[in-house]
């Protein structure tokens, strides 16, 4: 524990059930010794996207756990927060990280919160443990997959089919390396399983997932145009 | 053919009494009850009437037919009879494309019953050929090809009837005149010609008040009903004088039918909107039933199980976790991908969580129909993960990967595993119903036992997935769709900026 660093999280969801259970989950979570290597400190809450936008801007916080449905903005719930909030820094002087957290898995809702800036998808169902390594995960400005968000993006690039990317710079493809570790994270392993069965480090394993998140945010891939199009996301 | 069509006809009748409530007030001492007077969409020979008449009256279809077609010989009374009914009786059932189709054939012969009468009569072929030829070649560009499919499109029953009208008409004609009484020709030929342009303009009718299952309005039918109708109407009052006359009364004719046309065009067009409200009105509604019905059925039911077994957690997490599955798949229209390798996996994954109540995270990618190998392969994925949820600790995982040439399978848990020799009772489970299942079908089962968990991997190699199939993976299907959207539509060159703004 040679790092007290403190994390500070805005909570937003407009289930006020939700939000005080999270609070609960964490606070005692954080509180009991050797459970995150983070301090946490919930510095706001906001159960719609416009005192959302003002709770973040006012708080600076470092993470954001971000409803997908929100009443307000422009109808388009999380993900106008993210775009509205896009300037904002943490007092640290980082831009403020999001995490999206829902009840649902579909693909419409994963798919326009990663491509508005969040960094990671969880579900709501998730495990308070898992919530909080997510939370330092994003923190650090790393990318947060789901099995279910591995598999979306394997199948949105088309890496099940067997398409990879002769050069990692290439946008609508992933690499060999890439999909390797979206597909073990599919599988459900953990970062450092990842690491292990590849005979990488989990930093590289970090690298390659936030370069996999960095390519569904700035992709054009048809399949992921027509995909979201069959779902009327665009 | 005949006994299936009553057979269909009666059975469709007694269900839609109850559904509509529109059954007729029977007299008490009536056993059995009677039939609504309805056309059916499924059986129908020409356009249901004479199943209907039967099914309504309880005789046999062929007893109303053959008594149509002997009242239709003197005046077309039969015929009279037949074309009002087929207006003023309302016409229920399915629109079903391939019942129609797989009706069609079995026409014919049936059909042929009203014409013998043209048939004995040298003249009646030539005549009708002759009658009811210009009417459609004047109509389309004919090929043999597009006379094909026309006969193909469920027309035939309205050429049938055609014919049919034509015949008896010519036969009455004949029959009359060979009785000695006088033949006007000038009456009946316009009279058979407003028979037959009703009969174009109606069979489009049928074709239009199917809500749900709209077929385009053929235009042409219209317009070559009308024409014959005016042509008829015309042809009636001038009977056969001069030319001058004909042009006034064609004009006479014209006249009052635009008027007609014009009085009620306001009239017709509210009452269609107030048709179009009313529908879309109703519409919502049964919606909104079918969602209350299914939240009845399944959300409120678990609730009410949730408050009495509160005490125990594990069941209450249990059945929490069953009915987000179900209404995840009832919002998600998982039906949508019946008998496909993920359907079959979800619903397999589910069976083990309600045995167990260990949460299962599965991930499919891909997806592709179900046949009999991949239906081992679900065998086997459930086999393992079943396994794992028994003897290991969650989180168990399970990632199906379908491949252009295999399928893969990976079930993955945490706990310190199964081993083959450390758990003999399930030795003969996990040797036969996963690696002996997964071997037979030319499949490959490996288990890895890992320091924090054990992970079964399954491979079988499958060939290309049968084109055009509905259940073709669900990332391909809206592909070939060509978008309102200004995205373009070419695989190779999506257009970025066009995807910004769009996202």
């Amino acid at each position: 524990m040679t790092d007290p660093r403190t994390i500070r999280i805005v909570i937003v969801d407009d289930h006020h059930m939700f939000r005080t259970g999270v609070r609960a989950e964490l606070t005692s979570l954080a509180a009991s010794a050797g459970a995150a290597s983070f301090q946490l400190e919930i510095v706001g809450e906001a159960g719609a996207v416009e005192s959302a936008v003002t709770a973040i801007t006012e708080q600076q916080p470092d993470v954001v756990l971000l409803d997908v449905h929100l009443p307000g903005g422009d109808g388009h719930g999380g993900a106008d927060v993210i775009r509205a909030c896009a300037a904002v820094q943490s007092r640290a002087g980082v831009p403020v990280r999001f995490l999206a957290l829902s009840v649902s898995d579909a693909a419409e809702d994963v798919i326009a919160v990663i491509r508005a800036g969040a960094r990671g998808y969880v579900t709501k169902t998730i495990s308070a443990e898992d919530l909080l390594t997510a939370i330092g995960r994003v923190a650090d400005g790393d990318a947060v997959f789901s099995p279910r968000l591995a598999g979306f993006v394997l199948d949105a690039f088309g890496a099940a089919a067997g398409e990879v990317a002769e050069i990692d710079e290439e946008l609508d493809r992933l690499s060999a390396r890439e999909r390797e570790v979206m597909r073990l994270i599919a599988r459900g392993y953990q970062y450092k399983e990842v690491a292990k069965e590849l005979f990488i480090s989990v930093k590289t394993v970090e690298t390659h997932v936030s370069s996999v998140l960095r390519k569904l945010q700035l992709s054009s891939r048809h399949e992921l145009t027509a995909w979201a199009m069959g779902r009327r996301l665009l | 053919m005949v006994a299936r069509a009553a057979r269909v006809g009666e059975d469709g009748t007694v269900q839609t009494a109850y559904e509509n409530g529109t059954g007729p007030v029977r007299p008490a001492w009536r056993a059995t009850p009677r039939p609504p007077l309805v056309r059916h969409r499924q059986g129908k020979v020409v356009a249901g009437v004479a199943a209907g008449l039967a099914a309504h009256l309880g005789v046999p279809v062929n007893a109303v037919r053959i008594a149509l077609v002997v009242s239709s010989i003197p005046f077309g009374a039969g015929l009279a009879v037949y074309v009002f009914l087929w207006a003023t009786m309302r016409e229920v059932g399915d629109v079903d494309p391939a019942m129609a189709a797989a009706a069609s054939p079995g026409i014919d012969p049936v059909t042929g019953a009203p014409v013998p009468g043209a048939a004995a009569t040298t003249g009646a072929a030539g005549w009708a050929g002759a009658a009811t030829g210009p009417a459609t070649i004047g109509g389309h560009q004919i090929d043999l090809a597009s006379v094909r499919t026309w006969l193909r499109s469920g027309n035939q029953a309205v050429l049938i009837t055609l014919f049919g009208v034509a015949a008896l008409a010519l036969a009455g004609a004949l029959w009359l005149g060979s009785a000695g009484l006088d033949v006007h020709a000038e009456v009946i030929l316009p009279i058979v010609a407003i028979v037959i342009g009703a009969i174009f303009f109606w069979s489009q009718l049928d074709d239009t008040d199917a809500i749900g299952a709209r077929r385009p309005v053929r235009w042409i039918w219209l317009v070559v009903g009308l024409g014959l109708t005016i042509l008829g109407l015309v042809g009636l009052l001038v009977r056969g004088t001069n030319l001058t006359e004909l042009w006034q009364v064609a004009g006479a004719v014209l006249a009052a039918l635009v008027g007609v046309a014009v009085l009620s065009a306001p009239w017709v067009l509210r009452l269609w909107s107030n048709l179009r409200l009313e529908q879309a009105a109703r519409i919502r509604a049964t919606e909104r039933a079918d969602i209350a019905a299914h939240l009845h059925d399944s959300v409120l039911q678990t609730l009410a199980l949730i408050q009495r077994q509160s005490a125990d957690a594990a069941t209450v997490a249990r059945l929490a976790r069953a009915q987000e599955r179900q209404l995840r798949s009832y919002l998600y229209d998982e039906d949508a991908r019946a008998g496909s390798l993920g359907a079959a996996l979800t619903a397999a994954m589910g069976e083990v969580e309600d045995l167990h109540g260990v949460p299962v995270e599965l991930v499919v990618t891909g997806d592709r129909p179900m046949d009999m190998h991949l239906d081992a392969l679900v065998k086997a994925v459930r086999e393992a993960t079943w396994n794992a949820v028994r003897h290991a600790s969650p989180p168990v995982s399970t990632y199906v990967e379908v491949g252009p040439d295999a399928v893969e399978a990976f079930v993955r848990d945490h706990g310190s595993g199964f081993d083959l020799d450390t758990v003999p009772d399930d030795r003969a489970g996990v040797r036969e119903s996963i690696i002996g299942r997964m071997e037979r079908h030319g499949g490959t089962a490996r288990i890895r036992r890992r320091p924090d968990g054990t992970e079964v991997e399954l491979r079988l190699p499958v060939g290309e997935p049968p084109q055009g199939d509905p259940t073709a993976t669900p990332t391909a299907t809206p592909a070939p769709s060509p978008s309102a959207n200004a995205t373009p539509s070419v695989p190779s060159t999506p257009d970025p900026k066009t995807q910004e703004q769009a996202s």
